[in-house]
């Protein structure tokens, strides 16, 4: 029989075995957490069993008050059962894996494992989250087939937004056993697998502590302070914002401390084993509970002024106050700020010759030869290595990535001539006349193997389809500099948009439509899909507010006006041509790029992590490209034909809160409860799996024989809807929650999406509601509250309340 | 004009909107339960006798729909002769109610007649399934159909009433209404069947009936100081909180009204004698200064004394406007006559029937206590006050 996971079992609910059950949950998996009886209870399962699941209450507790959200959705919480370890234990007999999370102790870890060998069903998988002890010493004692089912599966806090899972078989693993694990973290709970080996703190810890620990004592010894290493080791390397140590703050610096010690202990012969004693000064930190975010003091604190305002503040090392501070900077990072790629910035920063680059030059070569030198020790491959640094810190580059953007042969001289040694597989690809350690061949990408002295394809899921990798083979049919028509295979075509955060612009508009002349003649079906990175990356964050503020500053009506009817029909030829079209939204998809899901496609198969909304009147506007009408199709296309309505209200609200209060989905699940997504719609939980399930519902459609749908006068709530929200407006406005200027925006909102002066009921045509979405859309820019709040967004990229 | 007199005057307990006693009992069984139990408190009263029910609903639709008037005479087990109707003044509909039967008396028209009043709260909430403002006259005054909370926040704002005070008040109601709980002085209260679809062993719902006591939103442990912790309900940096408000409430409430010449007949010995009655319209989005128009008025036209009255039931809709009401009419040191056994604030406050209700708690106050002149008013939605003027017989 085909293994399945049906039921899941997390032992230990603290923040990692909480966040575990919240992702299963959050894929439809039942879960039961267990988690140990308060000590000092009386014993017996007799006492109260309150008391008894008082801790695991409590991580639950966690789970459904975490910021951000651990759940999808709130109601996931449902598929959590909770219990004790005492009188639940038989429970686990269930489960088709058991993952255990309890504290990082051997002896109770081999307890807990003697224990679930008597109850665990025969050939349930059983794993463990330990980041430091090996899985073999846990595993001693335990039976033949209990060895062959144990695996280590590693996951990121917080577990729902790390993409890295690492698996860890164990000497005896049963191949099986290790792939299906692998194939269910990455469909079913969206992670990036890394295989790693049963080494200390295996890959993205070993790796990322090294670097953390090692740039953390050059700090100390060049004289830096925080501020300028978290500057330096920024978005500007291609690393989150937050740094090293605004990281630290987040990870906590008791964990922190706790894995460079563990790993300091373990690993005697490393070569670098120095590079993870932390200075003193943050033993102290920890002594004096500056633990980071939780402690809300750690490298970072903020405080208050008697007026209430913040001020950040940074400790002195030396002195371990508190100091304010501002964001510093070094000619490098200027010439960095300058630079177009990330690879020109990277180099302008370890290339310099200033403080700042020639301290980000040691600690990155550092890191560099560290990582290089754990291969094959920790993983068999560069690429795991770099997949761990991607998907388990946010690094926009692997270390091996990095090394190429900065030019291999030029950073080895650099680090011979600084008396650094180069590790030799790296001289011997080197003079074997290769350059990188990753290249592209046909479409192809191919690593740089260390074992095979030559490079290999790094290995895709089947269902993962690369934009990147058909485009370099020749597959675009049609581009622009804002969109390209790629080729999928099988005659169907992806357009992929490639603005700044994907922003939907006239190009766009127009490629669109030439697009689907071009699949008319030559395909069978479209997907709207991109593979922009980023956490969470944005599949299209809005429309070119820019260009209408220009339109609207000469006072361009007639222009603006076209624009709208030109991008609105384009949507509508979409959803009308005889074509499947299927949407493959994930991120931000917002204003614009929601409207496009909306109204172009037959079908939304999304990312499980959707910011979905239209958010226009944020910037005292309302959705102009279809949204208005669109999302009120949404919301009551699926009424079943024998329903007869007389009342559409409860259509009418949540499409009116939608745009009125600007919603944004916090995850797809959510935005299935708002009504952006309806039940013909899917959810997907990795991202690189969309576009290859979009196509597979496009050829889906055509083999069930696709039928376009008819355009038909829609039913729309008419003049009651506007009376509705009139009166309930003037109670918020009374109230303080809305503005005057918010007020005429959501009263004219209401207008639109109920259809203008009509009677209540009627039937109207779609462009009815697409004409008032254009006059509205006009006489907003007209307003001078409304052009205040498009500035602002301009300038500073939040929304002003006026 | 002949008088009418009131002889019997009863209600059901108020019980909390979906989750009170009353949450799962359709509110035509209250009425013509709380009908059916006026006739027989009516010793030698036969329902053939009862020429006409009024019935006071302020939101007459889905189950209080069907003109629930003629629908509960019929279900109390009135003959098909006894006629129904549904009277809508919103809160002041069971008061009106009152009025019309009596009206029909005092003409000379009809020998005995009910006035009455319901509202299940649960089944139809405040404002009706479907409240559909004109959207014309919105655009310029949607004031007129400003939410309850609102006006109750314009007229502590308009009218200086601290959130301190609203808080002292609320707690003084629910003092009171705790104490007349426990010591058994709601005489006019008939314990009432409430319905309760509960699950059964063998898997499936059965519908059971118990029998329903008391007013299940008395809060006997509230203090000032957790009144004073509660947020704002209605609008930001508000005052008006959930333990300031009335509670929303299901209930229903009846009253007994006949000629002279009936009572004698009958041999019965009447309660009271309705004496004024009025109506006065202020502006929609304060309309819970209401009764500070409509009492002095009420008590012009009869000829009264403010001095002279002894008791009130001055409906508290909200603190805030019960509050102002009571100060403006000079009435702030009076406490120990106005809403001695609580208010709604604690007893709640179901629209319809809160008319007909108060009737029948001021009339059994008037008759323990031996207070010749009562007085009922309210704050009605829209922006009106109503006022009654009770004299004990």
């Amino acid at each position: 029989m085909k293994r399945m996971i049906k039921t899941a079992g997390v032992i230990g609910s603290g923040i990692m075995g909480g966040g575990i059950a919240a992702l299963l949950a959050s894929a439809g998996i039942r879960t039961l957490l267990l988690d140990i009886v308060p000590p000092g209870l009386p014993a017996g399962p007799d006492t109260d069993k309150k008391a008894r699941n008082q801790i695991v209450q409590a991580g639950l507790d966690a789970v459904l008050n975490a910021r951000p959200a651990l759940l999808m959705q709130k109601k996931d919480a449902a598929r959590i059962q909770i219990g004790n370890l005492e009188d639940d234990f038989e429970r686990l007999a269930d489960c088709d894996w058991i993952v255990e999370v309890v504290v990082e102790n051997l002896g109770v870890k081999q307890g807990l494992l003697e224990r679930l060998e008597a109850v665990r069903k025969p050939g349930a998988i059983v794993s463990s989250n330990t980041s430091g002890i090996p899985l073999a010493k846990m595993s001693a004692g335990r039976s033949d087939d209990f060895r062959k089912h144990f695996l280590g599966t590693h996951f990121f806090n917080p577990v729902r937004y790390m993409k890295l899972l690492e698996i860890i078989p164990g000497e005896e693993t049963l191949p099986e056993i290790i792939s299906f694990m692998a194939a269910f973290g990455e469909k079913r709970l969206g992670k990036g697998i890394v295989m790693a080996k049963d080494t200390p703190n295996f890959v993205g810890n070993r790796i990322g502590v090294q670097g953390i620990v090692r740039a953390m004592q050059l700090m100390v010894a060049d004289g830096l302070t925080i501020p300028e290493v978290d500057t330096l080791f920024g978005p500007a390397m291609g690393r989150p914002k937050t740094g090293f140590f605004k990281t630290a703050d987040l990870v906590g610096l008791d964990t922190l401390v706790h894995v460079a010690e563990n790993t300091f202990e373990l690993v005697p012969d490393d070569e670098r084993r120095d590079s993870f004693k932390v200075p003193e000064f943050i033993n102290a930190m920890v002594q004096k509970k500056l633990l980071g975010k939780k402690t809300k003091s750690g490298f970072y604190k903020k405080d208050l002024t008697p007026e209430w305002k913040t001020i950040r503040k940074v400790i002195n090392p030396q002195t371990l106050e508190y100091e304010e501070y501002q964001w510093p900077s070094f000619p490098c990072l200027e010439a960095a700020k300058k630079a177009k790629t990330l690879p020109e910035k990277i180099k302008a920063i370890v290339y310099a010759d200033d403080k700042g680059g020639q301290y980000a030059w040691k600690a990155l070569a550092e890191n560099l030869i560290y990582a290089a030198n754990r291969i094959p020790e920790i993983a068999d491959t560069i690429v795991e290595i770099d997949n761990a640094m991607k998907w388990g810190f946010n690094f926009t580059l692997g270390p091996f990535e990095t090394w190429d953007a900065i030019g291999v042969a030029r950073s080895v001289a650099k680090m011979e001539a600084d008396g650094l040694v180069v590790p030799a597989p790296v001289k011997k690809m080197l003079a074997a006349g290769h350059a990188t350690f990753y290249k592209n061949e046909n479409g192809q990408t191919l690593y740089y193997d260390f074992a095979a002295g030559a490079y290999q394809p790094v290995a895709v899921s089947a269902a993962a389809v690369s934009l990147h990798s058909l485009k370099a083979s020749g597959k675009v049919v049609k581009s622009c500099p804002s969109a390209s028509l790629v080729d999928l295979g099988d005659d169907v075509f992806c357009v992929e948009f490639h603005t700044k955060m994907n922003a939907i612009n006239g190009e766009i508009i127009d490629f669109m439509a030439d697009g689907i002349d071009y699949i008319e003649k030559n395909g069978i079906g479209l997907v709207i899909g991109n593979q922009a990175g980023g956490m969470p990356g944005a599949f299209s964050a809005g429309g070119d507010l820019k260009f209408m503020g220009e339109l609207a500053r000469s006072k361009k009506w007639a222009e603006m006006e076209s624009f709208l009817e030109k991008a609105q029909q384009g949507l509508q030829r979409a959803r009308y041509a005889s074509l499947p079209v299927v949407a493959a939204p994930y991120g931000l998809t917002l204003g614009g790029g929601c409207e496009i899901c909306l109204g172009a496609a037959d079908m939304i198969v999304a990312h499980a992590e959707l910011y979905m909304g239209l958010v226009e009147i944020g910037v005292g506007l309302l959705p102009a490209g279809g949204g208005c009408l669109n999302l009120w199709k949404k919301m009551t296309q699926h009424i079943p034909a024998p329903v007869k309505l007389a009342d559409l209200a409860p259509f009418f609200l949540p499409t009116f809160m939608n745009i009125a209060m600007a919603r944004v989905s916090t995850s797809a699940a959510d935005a299935g409860a708002n009504g952006f997504l309806g039940p013909v719609d899917r959810i997907i939980f990795n991202r690189d799996y969309l576009i290859g399930e979009a196509k597979k519902e496009v050829l889906k459609m055509v083999d069930d024989g696709y039928v376009p749908p008819v355009k038909k006068p829609i039913r729309v709530m008419g003049t009651v809807a506007q009376g509705m929200v009139n009166a309930e407006l003037h109670n918020m406005k009374e109230a303080g929650f809305v503005s005057a200027h918010d007020m005429l925006l959501a009263r004219r909102i209401a207008f639109v999406i109920s259809g203008g002066d009509v009677r209540a009921n009627a039937r109207i045509d779609e462009d009815v509601i697409l004409k008032l979405e254009r006059e509205a859309f006009i006489d907003f820019w007209k307003e001078e509250k409304t052009v205040a709040r498009v500035e602002h967004m301009l300038k500073t990229g939040k929304p002003l309340r006026n | 004009m002949r008088d009418a007199y009131i002889v019997t005057s009863v209600r059901t307990p108020g019980c909390k909107r979906i989750k009170g006693a009353f949450s799962e009992t359709r509110p035509e069984d209250l009425i013509s339960f709380i009908l059916d139990a006026a006739v027989k408190k009516t010793p030698a009263l036969e329902k053939k006798e009862v020429e006409d029910i009024m019935v006071g609903c302020a939101f007459p639709e889905a189950e209080q729909g069907m003109n629930i008037g003629r629908v509960a005479a019929l279900m109390a087990g009135f003959p098909v002769e006894v006629t129904g109707a549904t009277i809508n003044r919103f809160c002041s509909s069971g008061l009106e109610a009152i009025v019309q039967a009596s009206l029909r008396v005092m003409a000379g028209w009809s020998e005995v007649t009910i006035g009455a009043g319901v509202e299940s709260m649960t089944y139809v909430p405040l404002g009706g399934h479907m409240p559909r403002p004109h959207p014309e006259w919105t655009r310029e005054h949607a004031d007129l159909y400003t939410s309850m909370g609102i006006t109750a926040e314009n007229v502590a704002r308009r009218y200086d009433v601290s959130r301190a005070d609203q808080d002292a008040f609320a707690a003084q109601s629910q003092m009171r209404a705790a104490k007349a709980r426990k010591e058994g002085l709601f005489a006019e209260l008939v314990p009432t069947p409430a319905v309760r679809y509960v699950l059964q062993d063998s898997g499936t719902y059965q519908k059971e009936t118990v029998l329903q006591k008391v007013d299940d939103g008395i809060r006997d442990n509230t203090t000032v100081e957790g009144l004073a912790k509660l947020n704002p309900a209605f609008a930001a940096g508000g005052t008006v909180t959930a333990g300031n408000s009335s509670q929303t409430t299901d209930g229903a409430a009846a009253t007994v009204i006949m000629s002279r010449e009936k009572v004698d007949a009958l041999g019965l010995t009447p309660v009271a004698r309705l004496k004024c009655y009025t109506t006065v319209g202020c502006q929609p989005d304060e309309m819970g200064v209401g009764p500070k128009y409509a009492i002095p008025k009420v008590l012009k036209m009869a000829g009264v004394d403010i001095a002279d009255v002894g008791l009130f039931e001055i409906n508290e809709a909200f603190a805030s406007q019960a509050l102002h009401c009571i100060r403006a009419l000079g009435l702030e040191n009076d406490m120990d006559k106005i809403n001695i056994n609580g208010g709604a604030i604690a007893l709640g406050h179901p629209l319809g029937c809160t008319g007909a209700k108060l009737a029948a708690t001021l009339l059994a106050n008037m008759k323990r206590k031996g207070v010749r002149y009562g007085v009922e008013s309210m704050c009605i939605g829209g922006g009106m006050g109503a006022a009654a003027l009770f004299e004990l017989c």
